[in-house]
């Protein structure tokens, strides 16, 4: 049994609310030959239960517009929830061992490794059983149910509402659906390169809030009776949180206000004007905090010499000073650690190891006087870590705070609870790499965090009296344990519970994974007689699984055995053929996907080529594809703003993201030959960008800038530019 | 000038050596020396007084792990497994002879204050014998065969250099990693400890020095480790005693430990699980079971939100064995814990954000403070037990006034955590307090402030009279909450604390008080005294010191009299400037300070 479910051993019934399901994300890219289909995609996978696990954006993406109808989702979960057969299982391994065996894979790896036992502390290991053991949920398209075409947003929502209507804890999703949206719509999600989890967390937002925009847009009429259906969805909700009423609600959790004060130096006249962020992006530096950083963000900056303001009121350019500070708080404040700093010397990008500290609550220094609810209080509820020497390779983790189980650790296809001390590992001091990239703070209150404290002392003590009382009992793991008194007191299983739970969801679990390696060389002499292997018929073997009787299996009379294995081979060999069909059809499927990777893999990599040799050329040894086009604008970009902090903030458009010019960008036509000044460089979408952002623009009334498109003024994207410079 | 030669190979940081054996880098497995040096430049503190000028630098030797014990590092960086918890460098000072002691501060009611346990007669010491040798541990730590200690390398002349040395010079004890040095700071050689001790696993957290008994053939040490053991060590006998050996009586880590004020063998220790432990160093240890009536144990059940749970009483009847008193205070880590000098209250700082003010000798929790917000790390008193300043993970400073019950101001500067706090009783006096802080952001601030301008009103006229009421208010009754915090806060529930607590509950639960309404206090001096987080800080007579992570301890000299006028006059940093307005004008303070919020 893995930790987590022995976590989950007491839970109790399914709650419709999604808020104890602990599903995975699979990685293709581990995952044998549809490998490169997506390159690595733990970025995606990490942001993605970061969102999943905020409770009202979970809320509002499953109840916007409507909530799938059941029998819809039900239906779809039935055709795209993948049981796993155990024996097939461990067929294939017993295959994979052969083949290793025959053909060593990795090159570099010594040649007798695969008879040596696997580390099973390994998360190489965990995953793999992950995938082996574990239900594979793959979403379908359902858009067309309530009544939006398909798009990031829908994807997301089909995710989210799979893994809510699903009726196992666990699984492992698979985002496939929105990975192939997001690299149709975005040619720098394209390759099979290192992505950035910041850069796609906001162009998710941004895509979302375009999303749900744009089909309000077209159905306006249809705004109202979807408020009412939700509401009635929500009265069949136990949770009392949010459901979204206006096409505004990212808008209300991610979103805040940013104020620019500017302060005429020769004049003393101080001019404003307001932002909207969806996160905010802070300088790092050596052995300081996130509060520390925070408050850099809004120090005074002089802009002077070559940066001077335009002042209205004096008319001409003056030295000013100019301060950003937070007007309106969001309410969940995702916090992006620019770990990624640009170096001018090397001309790349390097990660910054600084040891920046993160504590469990924040509040938030840099309010203006008129903010509302200045004093707010924020928690911590998941951090992105990134594990990597540096921003062109490297791997993403997400460590996120459930409602009441902890701390827990996704990485890919391993779930694994932690101790509330193992967030703070991230600070960037300890060896390996390891450092945190995004913090995401959920506003709360004093009451709910005392009330927290409150529990968690009830717990222990709980767990001491019981200690002594039994004596018996060591103190188990470090998980929060105790939180599961609360629950199991007083949501007895019902008689049924046990069956539905184990039966299905369970089979192949605890009791193989001891006695997997040992017959893992017996298995490759004569892979269809796997002996020791449990049956998959669900109720009375499933009764073995059950931890706490183990043994019975040894009271079991040997003809039951028997006829149990008869049985057993039967259903074996049915699912067998179901399987090989699938297996096939999926071959087939991703075969075809694989060619037209390659073909795609070709263009990029020939055109990577040539931008590599065109940048190796000037020097300039910055990524390829996408990003390098995104790097060099944004370096442009820096060096035309000269020190203009407004590069923290976003106000920008969305030059960075490719939306619209697929054609331009599919064969990728090296930049000429030109030296780094802006005009040329940046593409007429980014040309929009410094023109924004240019000191005289300050000059423009607060809301002059609506002009330039509703959800273009969130994009943060000019944020994750300065991250790059 | 002399030229020191080069330095041996060193660990410069524990992390370091872990980093290089995870990668199966050959990681040298060498016994270093401690270096001192006087680093270029120095390191100057330039405030109203004058100038603070570096002594020296004196870096102690990270011990190589034990060779049979070494860390299993895991180079996975998502390992799960709990790494046992570390301290950076904390110092211990004692001075044998009795000359010169911090100023005295007129205090109310010392004479009057009961010790520790008085009120019971199982707790009675066995009368002392006058004319005899004080009692010492009984083994001895040099010929110890114990697995817990490693080895002890004393100086090949200890006892030489005992009988040379002047009483006056200050003794200092240091944990660094597994090692605990004992250092003479008045030696002409004090980077050659006097006697090292090796752990073989266990590295000490926290310890300190019985003010009472020491002299200059005596001094009780008690020293708390990460294995939750605690060690009593006698330094000039080098004998030593094992207590809550493998955590018989509270098995976490001690986190912090203090020989309770006025008492022989009674300290106190604070345990990572929350558990505040008083032991006697005579005592033996005994497996420990809760002491509880059934009434209690029922309380306990029926709500995890007493402030304090009595596990084993002061006054029970029981004290053939350790522990004298065992109280839970939370399910949270006890970051640090400090004696009023009127050794009536204790102030405990733990990890979920709590001052508990407490009267320890009734064992009742009086206050419970709330930091502005993350965890709180460290605590001390006022020299005259008026104030108590707490630094946290909020990166400030924060004061408190123990007979107004109330926050007095958050002092804001630090660009990290703050690790340890501590006043300079040497420029307190009645009215103006100095204090300083140290933080994980190397930085070394002092602060001052005075009784006048605190008790200004401030900047929010309208809330002015609110507040007074409030002051006033030290009845633990009554619904406190602010009524006109409705009126112009939406969310004023971010600001609520659970106050409605049942009546007779002597616990004052305070509210967050929220910016706008709490003076900001600005340094007089911020400056980057190292290249590591600075983690402990203290004041001499003659002396600012402090240590740090990786086991730099640097000494300033406090300026001298002659000079003091010159700077005054002839300066004008802006150290100076600002320590003129926040000291002078009072009034200057609350404008500047709300201006740069």
């Amino acid at each position: 049994m893995t930790p987590l479910e022995k976590m989950l051993q007491d839970m109790g019934s399914i709650r419709e609310d999604g808020s104890d399901k602990f599903f995975a994300m699979e990685n293709n890219f581990a995952n044998g030959p549809r490998l490169f289909q997506f390159g690595n995609t733990c970025y995606c996978n990490s942001i993605l239960q970061c969102l999943y696990y905020s409770v009202p954006f979970r809320e509002a993406v499953i109840n916007y517009p409507t909530r799938t109808p059941i029998e819809n989702l039900e239906a779809a979960l039935a055709k795209n929830l993948h049981y796993q057969n155990p024996a097939a299982n461990l067929e294939a391994e017993a295959q994979a061992e052969k083949q290793k065996a025959s053909t060593p894979q990795r090159p570099g790896a010594p040649p007798n490794q695969p008879q040596k036992p696997e580390d099973k502390d390994s998360p190489e290991y965990k995953k793999k059983m992950a995938l082996q053991t574990l239900p594979l949920l793959e979403t379908t398209n359902n858009s067309a149910s309530y009544g939006m075409s398909e798009s990031l947003f829908t994807s997301l929502k089909d995710i989210f509402e799979s893994i809510v209507a699903s009726q196992t804890r666990i699984g492992i999703a698979r985002p496939q659906r929105l990975l192939e949206l997001l690299r149709r719509d975005h040619e720098m999600f394209r390759t099979a390169m290192h992505q950035d989890a910041h850069e796609f967390l906001i162009l998710l937002l941004n895509e979302v809030v375009a999303n749900v925009e744009s089909e309000a847009m077209k159905h306006p009429e249809k705004s109202l009776p979807s408020t009412e259906n939700m509401e009635s969805s929500q009265q069949s909700l136990s949770s009392g949180s949010k459901t979204p009423n206006t096409t505004r609600w990212v808008h209300e959790l991610f979103e805040g206000t940013l104020t620019s004060e500017t302060q005429c130096l020769t004049c003393e006249n101080v001019s404003q004007r307001d932002e909207i962020f969806l996160d905010l992006s802070v300088d790092l530096e050596q052995h300081s905090s996130v509060t520390s950083c925070l408050r850099k963000f809004s120090a005074e900056e002089m802009l002077c010499e070559r940066n001077k303001f335009h002042c209205d009121n004096c008319g001409g350019l003056q030295e000013a000073e100019k301060r950003m500070k937070i007007k309106r708080l969001p309410r969940i404040l995702a916090l992006h650690l620019k770990r990624f700093k640009y170096t001018e010397d090397l001309q790349k990008l390097q990660k910054l190891f600084h040891r920046v500290v993160y504590p469990y609550h924040l509040r938030l220094f840099n309010t203006t006087d008129d903010a509302e609810d200045p004093d707010r209080l924020y928690e911590l509820y998941a951090v992105v870590v990134h594990i990597g020497g540096g921003p062109y390779h490297g791997h993403y983790v997400a460590i996120i705070k459930t409602q009441d189980r902890g701390w827990l650790l996704f990485d890919d296809e391993m779930v694994e609870p932690v101790d509330k001390n193992y967030v703070r590992n991230f600070f960037g001091d300890k060896p390996g790499l390891a450092c945190a990239y995004v913090l995401f703070y959920q506003e709360t209150t004093m009451e709910a965090v005392m009330k927290e404290q409150e529990q968690e002392n009830f717990n222990a003590t709980m767990a001491e009296l019981n200690l002594n009382e039994t004596t018996v009992k060591q103190n188990g793991f470090a998980s929060p344990t105790g939180l599961s008194h609360v629950y199991s007191a007083s949501q007895i299983p019902t008689q049924d519970e046990p069956h539905r739970f184990t039966g299905l969801k369970r089979a192949p679990t605890a009791p193989q994974l001891p006695t997997h390696t040992e017959h893992i060389g017996a298995e490759a002499a004569a892979p269809h007689t796997p002996t020791a292997v449990l049956p998959p018929v669900p109720p009375i073997p499933e009764v073995n699984t059950r931890p706490l009787s183990p043994k019975k299996s040894d009271v079991q009379s040997k003809k039951e055995r028997a006829k149990e294995e008869k049985e057993r081979k039967a259903a074996e060999k049915e699912l067998e053929k179901q399987r090989r069909k699938e297996q096939e059809a999926r071959f087939k499927e991703s075969k075809e996907n694989q060619r037209r990777h390659e073909a795609e893999m070709k263009a990029a990599m020939e055109a990577s080529r040539a931008s590599k040799a065109d940048e190796d050329r000037r020097n300039d040894s910055g990524k390829s594809g996408g990003l390098s086009r995104l790097k060099r604008g944004s370096r442009s970009f820096s060096q035309r703003l000269g020190k203009d902090k407004d590069s923290r903030a976003s106000s920008s458009g969305l030059p960075a993201v490719p939306n619209s010019d697929n054609s331009s960008s599919s064969n990728m036509p090296p930049e000429p030959l030109q030296p780094l000044s802006p005009q040329k460089v940046a593409s007429p979408e980014t040309l929009l960008v410094p023109q924004d952002d240019d000191p005289d623009s300050l000059k423009s009334p607060k809301g002059d800038r609506s002009t330039h498109g509703k959800w273009r003024s969130f994009s943060i994207r000019k944020k994750s530019f300065s991250m790059l410079s | 000038m002399f030229v020191l030669p080069p330095p041996p190979p060193r660990y410069t940081v524990p992390v370091a050596y872990a980093a290089g054996a995870s990668n199966g880098m050959a990681v040298p497995v060498v016994e270093t020396n401690n270096i001192i040096s006087h680093p270029e430049g120095g390191c100057p503190l330039q405030v109203g007084e004058g100038t603070y000028h570096l002594k020296d630098d004196l870096h102690l030797a990270t011990p190589p792990p034990h060779p049979s014990e070494a860390p299993v590092i895991n180079p996975n960086p998502l390992a799960t497994g709990v790494t046992p918890p570390t301290s950076g460098v904390k110092l211990s000072l004692v001075q044998v002879s009795n000359q010169s002691k911090a100023p005295i501060y007129t205090l109310n009611g010392t004479a009057t204050a009961p010790l520790f346990g008085d009120g019971n007669p199982a707790l009675v010491a066995p009368p002392v014998r006058e004319g005899l040798k004080r009692r010492k541990p009984k083994n001895n730590i040099v010929k110890s065969s114990s697995s817990f200690v490693s080895r002890v390398i004393t100086h090949e002349s200890l006892t030489k250099r005992l009988n040379d040395r002047s009483p006056d010079g200050f003794f200092a004890f240091a944990n660094i990693n597994r090692a605990f040095q004992w250092l003479d700071l008045s030696s002409k050689q004090k980077e050659e400890p006097l006697a090292k001790i090796l752990f073989t696993k266990a590295h000490i957290l926290s310890h300190d020095i019985n003010e009472l008994t020491k002299s200059s053939s005596h001094i009780d040490i008690v020293m708390g480790s990460s294995a939750g053991d605690i060690i009593w060590y006698e330094p000039i006998s080098q004998k030593y005693a094992r207590i809550n050996k493998n955590g018989v009586v509270a098995n976490s880590a001690v986190t912090h430990i203090k020989w309770i004020p006025g008492s022989e063998s009674l300290f106190m220790a604070a345990h990572a699980n929350g558990q505040l432990v008083v032991y006697d160093k005579e005592k033996e240890d005994a497996l420990f079971t809760p002491e509880m009536t059934s009434s209690s144990a029922e309380m306990l059940k029926s709500s995890g939100r007493q402030p304090l749970q009595i596990l084993k009483s002061v006054n029970s009847k029981n004290q053939k064995t350790n522990p004298v008193s065992l109280w839970k205070v939370a399910n949270q880590k006890i970051t640090q814990f400090a004696f009023s000098p009127d050794r009536r209250h204790l102030a405990i700082v733990l990890e979920d954000g709590s001052l508990r003010v407490m009267d320890y000798l009734r064992e009742e929790v009086l206050d419970i403070f709330r930091s502005y917000y993350g965890g709180l790390i460290c605590v001390c008193w006022s020299p005259d037990g008026k104030y108590i300043v707490t630094g946290g993970q909020d990166d400030l400073v924060t004061i408190w006034s123990l007979p107004e019950r109330k926050i007095v101001a958050r002092c804001q500067g630090h660009n990290s955590w703050v690790s340890a706090v501590a006043f300079d009783p040497w420029r307190c006096d009645d009215r103006n307090y100095r204090f300083g802080s140290v933080g994980d952001d190397c930085r070394l601030l002092l602060w001052d402030f005075s009784v006048g301008m605190l008790h200004r009103p401030r900047v929010h006229q309208a809330n002015a009279r609110q507040r007074t009421s409030m002051i006033v208010t030290n009845t633990p009754l009554g619904n406190r909450h602010r009524a006109d915090s409705a009126g112009n806060r939406v969310r004023s529930d971010s600001q609520q604390t659970a106050d409605t607590y049942s009546s007779y509950d002597p616990t004052v639960r305070h509210p967050v008080e929220p910016r706008a309404r709490t003076a900001l206090l600005p340094p007089i001096m911020s400056k980057i005294v190292g290249e590591d987080p600075i983690c402990w800080l203290g004041f001499q007579e003659n002396s600012i010191m402090t240590s740090s992570l990786e086991g730099h301890i640097r000494t300033w000299d406090r300026p001298r009299e002659g000079i003091n006028e010159d700077y005054y006059d002839h300066t004008s940093s802006p150290a100076i400037s600002a320590s003129a307005a926040a000291s002078g004008s009072g009034s200057a303070l609350g404008d500047s300070v709300m201006g740069s919020l």
